[in-house]
């Protein structure tokens, strides 16, 4: 069999053994959405400007299971992997060193994608989901989500000099970002000064973002998140390029 | 001929050199050690040779190739075991095994490999839960998947307990038997003895002694040392008939003679034996790889172990 597909078909198993992964990225959202389904219901609401809560939820949850599979899984397994020198031994095949970090990145980005259909499911099923959007925006906008976060997450795997300090500086970012970005708890709830924090953290204007294109939203509405995003992209991931320490 | 080639290797990490002007060669088919503390440049030594680590200067050939810039070729062509390499958390043996065969061109196939090693009936079980022995077992194994011309064994028996260690030494004499070469390092000496062809001792960055395991003894001038008990006064005998003797201790009946070479056992008893005397107790002592060691290395050694 082909290497890549190999070692990400292998990559993938490992994935779904671990309880963390499994956990936050797909048993947490779903409960989230079926335990705020069921109080809130997902009638219109004025709350969330005519949408019911379901609706709105599922685009920032979606946003959720990226935090959680771009900063916490992709940096944590790769900053392990060469604290472990796992990725040393594979050097010293003829594997592609860059084909492991790759088969991490097919690895979440698959897993993201299973979480956001698992949601999906699981709304349409329980709670009779509406979508207001087109395909293709909604996919660019999560495409492009995913790119942004992962990069990040890319960074923090790059810079950490071992397990540990990846482990520190991830949830530094995870935490806030997966709280305070609306991706868990709607932004609408919130009071005015942590909205104002909320600007700050990138994975915001991807809420924001990807909300309002799945509630039928033009993308050329969403011009800045666009560009913040890109702009975040790409400088992460040259970042990462950069300062990537193999061992 | 030579299928590993390193000359005058420079490798140094900031201010610290830790690899200093080191030149070797291996044989096909021979058993190659490189000896030496914890921090003398080995592992560097083998890293800097097999591509995993730039060096600062220098000429390096495996199998003819640059390891530097034929990583690719040479990769297929050698096996690595690293230095306490660990496994992804949760992988089973057969996972591990597989993807390993499909990185090769002409991989062996890890079943019956995994039956040569003992390990046949692990291929469902979890890495993290084979012993020490086992999961050093299975990366040797991976360092025979791509079915390898040269094997390097980065201290294979480092932690494992004395039996499967003496395993583990079937296992390296076994490979030279399919005429494998085998480049290993370790600080057990008497592995070293027992395996190498040809050793090479490196200290502080230096090779300090290299060549066959006798040759390396004997050019470090450690006496062969002969005791007996003798109720008569031999001193002056000894010392005026057997001239291979360098020194003579005497300790009440206990005397303990001192020589360069073993030749000096058939003079010693010759000269007792014609002028009757009687001694008991006779045990000579032949400096080993361990004393030349100790005496190359000097008294860090201890300090390192205990490290």
């Amino acid at each position: 069999m082909n290497r890549f597909i190999m070692i990400t078909w292998i990559e993938l198993k490992l994935f779904c053994r671990n309880f963390f992964n499994m956990f936050f990225g797909f048993l947490f959202p779903v409960g989230m959405l079926l335990l705020y389904g069921n109080i809130y219901g997902n009638q219109p609401t004025d709350y969330f400007g005519g949408f019911g809560t379901v609706d709105v939820s599922l685009p920032a949850y979606t946003c959720m299971i990226i935090a959680v599979t771009g900063l916490m899984s992709l940096p944590l397994t790769v900053a392990q992997y060469r604290e472990r020198k796992i990725l040393k031994r594979f050097m010293a095949t003829p594997m592609k060193p860059v084909d492991i970090l790759l088969s991490q990145v097919v690895v979440n980005f698959l897993m993201t994608v299973l979480g956001m259909v698992l949601l999906i499911i699981t709304a349409v099923i329980v709670f009779d989901l509406s979508f207001f959007g087109r395909l293709l925006p909604v996919l660019f906008s999560f495409l492009l989500i995913t790119l942004c976060v992962f990069s990040l997450g890319l960074v923090i795997a790059g810079v950490s000099p071992n397990g540990k300090s990846a482990s520190v500086l991830s949830y530094l970012v995870y935490f806030p970002m997966i709280f305070l970005s609306g991706s868990t708890m709607p932004i609408e709830l919130m009071p005015k000064g942590l909205v104002a924090f909320s600007k700050v953290l990138p994975l915001s204007y991807g809420v924001e973002l990807l909300k309002g294109v799945w509630l039928g939203g033009k993308p050329s509405s969403y011009i800045t998140n666009i560009l913040v995003l890109s702009g975040i992209f790409l400088v992460s991931l040259l970042t990462a390029i950069k300062s990537f320490k193999w061992e | 001929m030579d299928v590993i080639e390193i000359n005058n290797l420079c490798k140094c990490y900031g201010d610290v050199v830790a690899v200093d002007d080191v030149s070797l060669t291996v044989k096909e088919g021979e058993i190659f050690g490189l000896l030496g503390p914890n921090g003398a440049g080995k592992t560097t030594t083998i890293e800097c040779a097999i591509g995993l680590r730039s060096f600062d200067q220098g000429f390096v050939r495996i199998l003819g190739l640059d390891p530097l810039n034929e990583r690719y070729n040479l990769y297929n062509r050698i096996g690595v075991q690293l230095q306490q390499t660990s496994f992804q958390d949760k992988i089973k043996v057969g996972e591990i095994c597989r993807l390993f065969e499909s990185l090769y061109e002409h991989p062996l196939l890890s079943q019956p490999l995994l039956e040569g090693f003992e390990l046949a009936g692990k291929w469902n079980s979890y890495v993290q839960n084979l012993s020490g022995g086992q999961r050093q077992r299975l990366s040797i194994i991976l360092a025979l998947i791509p079915n390898p011309e040269i094997v390097f064994l980065d201290e294979l028996t480092t932690g494992l307990d004395p039996k499967a260690r003496r395993s583990m030494w079937d296992y390296v004499k076994e490979l030279k038997k399919e005429g494998k070469t085998v480049f290993m390092t370790t600080h057990y000496m008497e592995e070293a003895e027992y395996l190498c062809d040809r050793v090479g001792i490196i200290h502080r960055g230096k090779i300090a002694a290299y060549g066959e395991v006798p040759h390396v003894i004997a050019t470090c001038g450690i006496y062969y040392e002969i005791g007996f008990r003798c109720q008569h006064n031999v001193s002056e005998l000894l010392l005026n008939s057997v001239s291979q003797l360098v020194e003579l201790k005497v300790e009440g009946t206990a005397y303990t003679a001192y020589g360069k070479d073993q030749s000096i056992l058939g003079k010693l008893v010759l000269a007792l034996e014609t002028n009757g005397i009687e001694y008991a107790g006779l045990n000579i002592k032949r400096p080993n790889l361990e004393d030349a060691y100790i005496k190359i290395t000097g008294s860090e050694f201890l300090e390192e172990v205990g490290s």
